[in-house]
């Protein structure tokens, strides 16, 4: 029983980050019918912004070691800015460069130019940091606290909560802001959109803005539970694409909660046997895929003649 | 074998002269010893005990030139890094034989890059001293053939699992022993090691799990070891996952007496796992800083150099590996590579180095100079790796040492 709460604490506290992820996926997908495929490296290049900032702000080099002494809340609060705006810069370039000149031709050319962004970012990240993991100590400690006998670290709840809080904020955006329905007036139709008078190319870059900004948090909430690397990007963004495609790439709350149900998911079978994790979580999808092909809580898409 | 250097190179050789004249009167650079190194130094998680490895291969080499050089000539060290990349590290073995004509190379720290260019050294003759890499192959895959060139001062994989399993059957009380390793060909390997060597010990474990290298919770492979009931875990994986192991362990709150292979002396281990959660887990190493005065004498040195040095044991099998050949170069009397293996193999004077004294460390069939008796037990103490004995280890006899 213990066994079965612990799985379940350590999938939610990985599933949030996929659930993240996910939701930048949603993001500029249902606004300009685009993924970033480096969507990864983004995470990778938030963790290491937020140790390279935290590590300037103890003074020590980018190649140094943090210690918990380095990291409290207000650093890793500056730390958490920093990482955003850079990141949203970088979502802001990567529109630019990278999806906005294929944008009309046919083709998929903004797949590879995105793939091509991502191993930019990090190579550039491998030059300034180097390929070893970089550990960043939790701002809420490592103490452990037990629920009903299982174990949970501070920054694992750190993850749960700014999941949640994420999740509604953007739910309520979504839905209740006159910038929300614009969002979904240009996913529902860019043309209609613009001659009712909304200013698409904004909310496009905004898109790409938040969808970046999302794998940036991702990266800060993560990195002190797996330690920063220019290598961890990869199998993430795959696990969250995964989550997008499991809970419907169109509906936002459906990525939260693909995220959720594959990080449990995970756990659970490892509970059972370590290796078959993998093969059951792509199993899934491809069930999904064959039952559901727009996802758990997708919609299915529709033309109006 | 110069001649298309020498004049090419007046001015160089010209400062070099100065440089010589400066310091002592030695002769002139033509006379050198060349011997190659060759490890990464950047690229993969065993690039820090190649970084170590160089110190120990610098220090050695300034101690012997000190000493009056080899055959009156000077030993001069000629460094490539090969970042972990078996096309590199071929790519360096070939210029550094080829071009750099040296009479032998040090390297490598990773065993795939070994497995991958052995036959380079092996055709052209030139000896070759693996101060890091632990593959048990290494120095067999040429043992049958006329002389074979690769010796080998480090661990082996092998040996430490003997060291490893004689500890956990006499520390476990109720005959539990576990493993757990990585899904990698080195975590695998292990495992079948370890289950062929505790065999010998007439048992069987408990349980054996598995985790991704890049998994960052083990707490459901955890679980499952501690409802078997095993008081003892043997991990089989690298610094970083046992790192995360570790963490594991504290999340569960299941603490067996856990043990581990030499890779747990990379910072990575304490860095991730913190300092008091990295003292838990107890591993195999052939020496540790404070093992006797003479590596506390080297550790000093070269913390002096380089303080960021993380690994020594790195840097001392790499000084031995060193004198060794020093040694076999100068009882030789040549630098000939097919007359220096065969010096090696039929025995060189006693040469004391820092982890022990070398009494005929080498011979026709054996190229490994460090074996399971020479092999401690240690475990980081303070954010240092510092040598661990206890009850169990006072216990231990060379009989318990089964492989």
């Amino acid at each position: 029983m213990i066994n079965l709460l612990q799985a379940l604490l350590s999938g939610l506290a990985l599933g949030g980050i996929y659930a993240l992820v996910a939701l930048g996926f949603s993001i500029t997908h249902t606004t300009t019918k685009t993924l970033n495929f480096g969507q990864g490296e983004f995470l990778v290049a938030g963790s290491l912004v937020a140790v390279g900032t935290l590590l300037l702000i103890s003074g020590k080099s980018q190649t140094g070691v943090l210690t918990s002494a380095d990291v409290n809340l207000l650093s890793y609060g500056m730390a958490l800015v920093v990482s955003l705006a850079v990141l949203g810069v970088l979502g802001v370039i990567l529109y630019f460069t990278a999806v906005r000149p294929f944008f009309g031709s046919a083709g998929m050319s903004w797949v590879m130019s995105t793939i091509g962004f991502g191993i930019i970012l990090q190579n550039t990240a491998l030059a300034i940091w180097g390929p070893g993991s970089m550990a960043m100590p939790s701002p809420l400690g490592e103490t452990v606290i037990r629920i009903g006998g299982a174990g949970i670290r501070p920054q694992e709840i750190l993850v749960l909560a700014v999941t949640a809080v994420v999740m509604l904020a953007l739910d309520h955006v979504l839905r209740r802001t006159r910038i929300g329905k614009a969002v979904r007036a240009v996913a529902a139709n860019r043309q209609a959109a613009a001659l009712m008078g909304i200013n698409v190319a904004a909310i496009v870059v905004l898109a790409f803005v938040v969808s970046s900004g999302l794998a940036g948090l991702a990266g800060l909430l993560i990195a002190p539970i797996t330690t920063a690397s220019v290598f961890m990007g990869l199998s993430i963004a795959l696990k969250a694409f995964s989550a997008a495609i499991v809970g419907g790439l169109t509906s936002p709350r459906g990525c939260i909660a693909g995220g959720f149900l594959l990080g449990c998911v995970e756990a659970l079978v490892g509970l059972w046997r370590a290796e078959m994790r993998e093969i059951t979580i792509f199993a899934l999808i491809i069930l999904v895929l064959v039952i559901k092909p727009e996802g758990l809580f997708g919609q299915k898409p529709f033309e109006k003649v | 074998m110069f001649k298309h250097w020498i004049p090419s190179k007046p001015l160089s050789l010209l400062a070099a002269a100065l440089a010589a004249a400066c310091v002592i009167a030695a002769p002139a650079r033509a006379q050198d010893i060349k011997v190659g190194f060759n490890a990464d130094q950047s690229g993969t998680a065993v690039a820090e005990l190649g970084i170590a490895a160089r110190h120990g291969f610098d220090l050695a080499i300034e101690d012997i030139n000190k000493a009056g050089g080899v055959l009156g000539r000077k030993l001069v060290g000629v460094i490539r890094d090969d970042t972990g990349a078996p096309p590199k590290s071929i790519q360096n073995m070939t210029e550094l034989i080829d071009s750099e004509k040296v009479v032998a190379v040090l390297g490598p720290a990773n065993s795939g890059n070994a497995l991958a260019w052995l036959h380079l050294p092996q055709q052209k003759k030139i000896p070759v001293i693996v101060p890091v890499a632990t593959a048990t192959d290494i120095t067999r895959r040429y043992a049958n053939e006329p002389q074979n060139y690769i010796y080998r001062i480090s661990m082996v994989d092998r040996e430490q699992v003997a060291l490893l399993l004689a500890y956990a059957v006499k520390a476990t009380k109720n005959k539990k022993i576990a493993f757990i390793a990585d899904s990698t060909g080195f975590g695998q390997q292990g495992v079948k090691d370890l289950t062929e060597v505790l065999a010998l010990h007439g048992q069987q474990p408990v349980a054996v799990e598995k985790f991704g290298p890049k998994d960052t919770d083990m707490t459901s492979q955890l679980a499952k070891i501690r409802d078997s009931g095993a008081d003892t875990v043997i991990v089989y994986g690298l610094a970083d996952a046992n790192a995360q192991l570790l963490r594991s362990m504290e999340k569960i709150n299941y603490f067996p007496t856990t043990l581990g292979t030499w890779g747990n002396m990379s910072t990575p281990l304490l860095n991730i796992a913190g300092k008091k959660l990295s003292e838990h887990i107890i591993f195999a190493t052939s020496t540790a800083e404070d093992s006797n005065p003479r590596a506390v004498a080297l550790a000093a040195r070269v913390r002096e150099r380089y303080p960021q040095m993380p690994t020594f044991v790195a840097a001392a099998q790499s000084y031995d590996a060193t004198i060794l050949l020093a040694a076999a170069i100068k009882q030789a009397g040549t630098t000939d590579g097919a007359k220096v293996a065969s010096t090696l193999d039929a025995g060189v004077p006693d040469t004391q180095g820092i982890i022990k004294l070398y009494k005929k460390p080498f011979n026709k069939t054996e190229h490994d100079a460090l074996s399971v008796s020479d092999f401690n037990l240690a475990r980081w103490k303070d954010g240092r790796v510092t040598s661990y004995s206890d009850a169990i280890t006072k216990a231990m006899t060379p009989a318990d040492l089964k492989k």
